[in-house]
């Protein structure tokens, strides 16, 4: 009965995801207030509907409804509850489900912040949320529907994929999901303003903090990815440019670009253009991910099985959707022609265009490599593969040239630099570059790319340190306090532009570790009996015995290693060979030792029935860790980014002269800059530090 | 903006995008990896000997031997026409199993065996139960572009 409330309430939705399309459209052309106000209900209401349904879903999870064909193919009574819980996303209908009830709830979100704010592009946001609505609803109730039943009712049942019961493998899809949906709104809002003509700064404005909020949580999903695949696959690897992941790091890689590019249109107002096609862009990518993901076209760990109707109907919606996106753009980006043109290749405009320039490289790079096995077996050419060597020959380069650009980047005076300008701002950086280049050297680091790579990061830096330590000074003289006050005064004074710095050293983390955890990994594939012993890099490991081991719905076999260095004992460690016996998987757990921010990490792939001896694969993963801490260093600046948010809005309402607390004895930067609030800091900063002076 | 200026930026941009361009295209024809079946893997001329390619097919049941204390597996992969011989060294996935579907990565050798260091299990997260598996075994997997066509 439940789960028939729950299919008859995202029916409903359905029906109200028409009306949200039409009756703010019919509004407009009306001019009827009363018909935009019904669009509104409708989106709320259809958050409520959906909710019902996710209940519905769930609370056959909890009640081990099998009746439910869906709960039936991801859940077992066997089940701990959390994965119960969790088993609603374990597939194709569950996720399509929590995806458009996540959008429901954006769209509702979004259509209560901005509605006073906004009133004049809200109609057509609540529109064209509604169309990505019904678009969605239609997949799943015609073609992939959750709330089926099945006769005769199966008395348990299969199980949910034991690759999938883990915690992060819990949280990775619908972070991934909230990063996705997440764009959705930043990118209705650019549509709401090609289609009211309201193409001033106001959507960048409006959805600045969605675009950081949606990166955020795209980043997390990635990494938790990458984390899942590093101890629960036990390839010890984070990375393998699976076209899944491809399909997630693609939307990452435009919304990147356009969180730097929208910069240039709040300080310049350029790049207008560039803008709108980047978020279009980004959404349009996240659809695309879903159509590569959720049509099973594609062999992967994630491809879920093939349905032919649902591939069409996701192609014919994409095609929609890119059709009235980039349809409207073009139509529209006439009235869009920059009044400002670029003054110098040595600004920060151009630093930013090359910026996406490279982003965007990076994009296509991957796209090709993703698409073109479908293109050459559409074409009935032979089937292909694109390998790993591919993405890495093209990539490392982009990526060295990205970092370089996020040192230079946030330093170089906006319109035109002075060469002097820069010989004070990257002299001493670039004397430290080639200090640790040395140093590499001399340390033994021979790998062409490791050495560029760490050169770059020590060049980045050395920038960003000496800023710090200028700024810090600075307040500290100036308010008579400690550096460390000093450099707290300087985030107050300056909050976004410090937390987007700290996301960059972030990023500099995160490339030291995959640096050394790709470069310098090492790496022992062999057979053991229990006695024997193996030396891995510095440290050794024993295998001491093999024994049997179970768990509520597993049975299998563990080993017991002693980990050494030199003679010491560092640990044990006991990694398992499970068989799941509902679902008749076996899996390989994997076991963990860290030592500083590196693993040792143990896999047992095989082992003899007799337990005389075991398949052993043995890592050393050194500064792998720097991966997540660098992507935990990058989350914490993007939340610092969004939280500054809230605070310039009290500082609107109790306004403070806040530019006047910047010391005056210097001329004010001049022209229409004064007048753009982002600009304060750049006029304190101007006067912090000479070497920034405009020219 | 002075000329000078703008010629600057437009071939600053061109020498990015053709340098990416190189590195993409001059890898891309290194990096493609052909899928090929069992069948095709018979005829092959001397001059395809070492050339890495991917296989898919059935592991045939009762062909898989372990090489005691090596890391050696061999094993029989077919398409239901014709069968090879694989030599696998390293360490097959969790999914790898007699009677079920994989893909290995290797090279055939003038000793008309597959030698291979990568096998992929297929694995869907839409596994069947064993009583299912017996019954109807792996249905192929549709051709989703050939389904667009009609018949």
């Amino acid at each position: 009965m439940i789960i028939e409330l729950g299919h008859f309430a995202v029916i409903t939705a359905l029906i109200l995801a028409a009306v949200g399309i039409a009756s703010p459209i019919v509004g407009l052309k009306r001019r009827e207030a009363v018909w935009v106000e019904v669009g509104r209900q409708a989106v709320t209401l259809n958050f409520v509907l959906i909710s019902i349904g996710m209940l519905a879903m769930e609370y056959s999870y909890l009640t081990q409804d099998y009746s439910v064909k869906y709960v039936y193919a991801t859940s077992n009574s066997k089940l701990p509850i959390f994965y119960k819980v969790a088993g609603l996303w374990g597939g194709h209908e569950g996720s399509l489900l929590l995806w458009s009830w996540i959008l429901s709830f954006f769209c509702m979100l979004a259509a209560r912040i901005h509605w006073k704010t906004q009133p004049a592009v809200m109609p057509y946001l609540i529109a064209m949320q509604s169309t990505v609505m019904s678009g969605f609803l239609l997949l799943i109730l015609f073609l992939s529907n959750p709330f089926e039943r099945i006769f005769p009712i199966p008395l348990d049942g299969r199980d949910l994929n034991p690759l999938l019961q883990d915690p992060a493998m819990v949280m990775h899809p619908p972070f991934l999901y909230l990063g996705y949906v997440g764009l959705s709104i930043p990118f209705s809002f650019a549509m709401a303003a090609l289609f009211s003509g309201r193409l001033g700064e106001e959507w960048i404005k409006a959805t600045q903090r969605w675009t950081l909020m949606a990166w955020l949580c795209l980043t997390i999903g990635i990494l938790m990815g990458g984390y899942w695949a590093y101890y629960e696959l036990g390839w010890g690897g984070y990375w393998g440019w699976d076209p899944v992941e491809n399909a997630a790091f693609m939307p990452w890689l435009v919304a990147t670009a356009f969180l730097h590019s929208v910069m240039v249109q709040e300080t310049r107002k350029m790049f207008k253009v560039w803008n709108l096609f980047l978020i279009i862009l980004a959404f349009s990518l996240s659809l695309i991910g879903t159509f590569l993901v959720r049509s099973g076209i594609l062999s992967s760990v994630h491809s879920f099985a093939a349905d032919p109707g649902r591939g069409v109907f996701i192609l014919g919606f994409l095609s929609f959707m890119l059709l009235l996106s980039f349809g409207t753009l073009i139509f529209r980006s006439a009235k869009l022609k920059s009044q400002i043109e670029m003054d110098s290749v040595i600004s920060r405009e151009a630093i930013f265009l090359f910026n996406n320039l490279f982003f965007l490289v990076a994009m296509v790079t991957v796209f090709i490599g993703t698409l073109y096995p479908l293109l050459t077996e559409a074409l009935q050419f032979k089937k292909v593969s694109v390998g790993p060597p591919y993405y890495n020959t093209v990539f490392m380069p982009v990526a060295l040239g990205l970092v370089f650009l996020m040192g230079i980047g946030p330093y170089i005076p906006w319109r035109k630099a002075s060469i002097q300008s820069l010989k004070g701002l990257f002299l001493i950086p670039g004397l430290i570059a080639l200090g640790g280049l040395a140093f590499f050297l001399i340390a033994g680091i021979r790998h062409s790319y490791a050495l560029a790579g760490l050169t770059v990061v020590c060049f980045v830096a050395a920038v960003i340190f000496l800023d710090f330590a200028k700024l810090s000074v600075f307040w500290a003289k100036r308010e008579q306090v400690s550096s460390l006050q000093g450099f707290l005064t300087a985030y107050k004074k300056n909050p976004r532009r410090l937390a987007g710095i700290l996301t960059h050293i972030g990023v500099l983390v995160m490339i030291v570790g995959i640096i050394f955890s790709t470069i310098y990994q090492t790496e022992k594939v062999l057979i053991m009996k229990p006695g024997e012993e193996t030396g891995l890099g510095a440290y050794r490991i024993k295998l001491i015995r093999l024994y049997g081991a179970e768990g509520v719905n597993w049975e299998g076999q563990e080993a017991l290693f002693n980990v050494y260095k030199g003679e010491t004992l560092l640990t044990q460690l006991r990694p398992q060979k499970r068989f799941y016996t509902v679902s008749q998987t076996p899996t390989t757990e994997t076991a963990i030792h860290q030592i500083y921010t590196g693993h040792i990490f143990l896999t047992i792939p095989e082992v003899a029935p007799d337990g005389s001896w075991a398949r052993v694969r043995a890592l050393h993963n050194p500064l792998v860790l720097w991966v997540w801490y660098g992507g935990g260093i990058m989350g914490i600046g993007v939340i610092l980014n969004i939280l500054r948010g809230s605070r310039m809005k009290l500082s609107a309402l109790h306004p403070e002269p806040a530019l006047s607390e910047a010391p005056v004895s210097l001329p004010r930067p001049a022209r229409e800059e004064v007048l753009h609030r982002s600009n304060r800091w750049q006029a304190f900063l101007n006067a912090v530090w000479p070497g920034r002076k405009e020219v | 903006m002075k000329g000078g200026k703008k010629t600057a930026i437009i071939i600053s941009i061109l020498i990015v995008v053709g340098g990416v361009g190189y590195l993409v295209f001059g890898n891309f024809g290194k990096n493609l990896i052909y899928f090929v079946t069992p069948s095709e893997v018979v005829t092959f001329a001397p001059d395809h000997y070492g050339k890495k390619v991917r296989v898919a097919g059935l592991v045939v049941k009762n062909s898989l031997k372990v090489v005691p204390n090596t890391l050696q597996l061999t094993f029989d992969l077919t398409d239901g026409a014709e069968k090879i011989p694989v030599a696998f060294e390293g360490v097959p996935p969790d999914l790898f199993k007699e009677g079920q579907g994989a893909v290995v990565e290797g090279f055939w050798d003038a000793d008309r065996t597959f030698h291979s260091q990568m096998i992929m299990a297929k694995h869907s997260e839409d596994y069947m139960p064993v009583e299912m598996k017996k019954a109807g075994g792996a249905l192929p997997k549709k051709d989703f572009f050939k389904t667009l066509k009609v018949d």
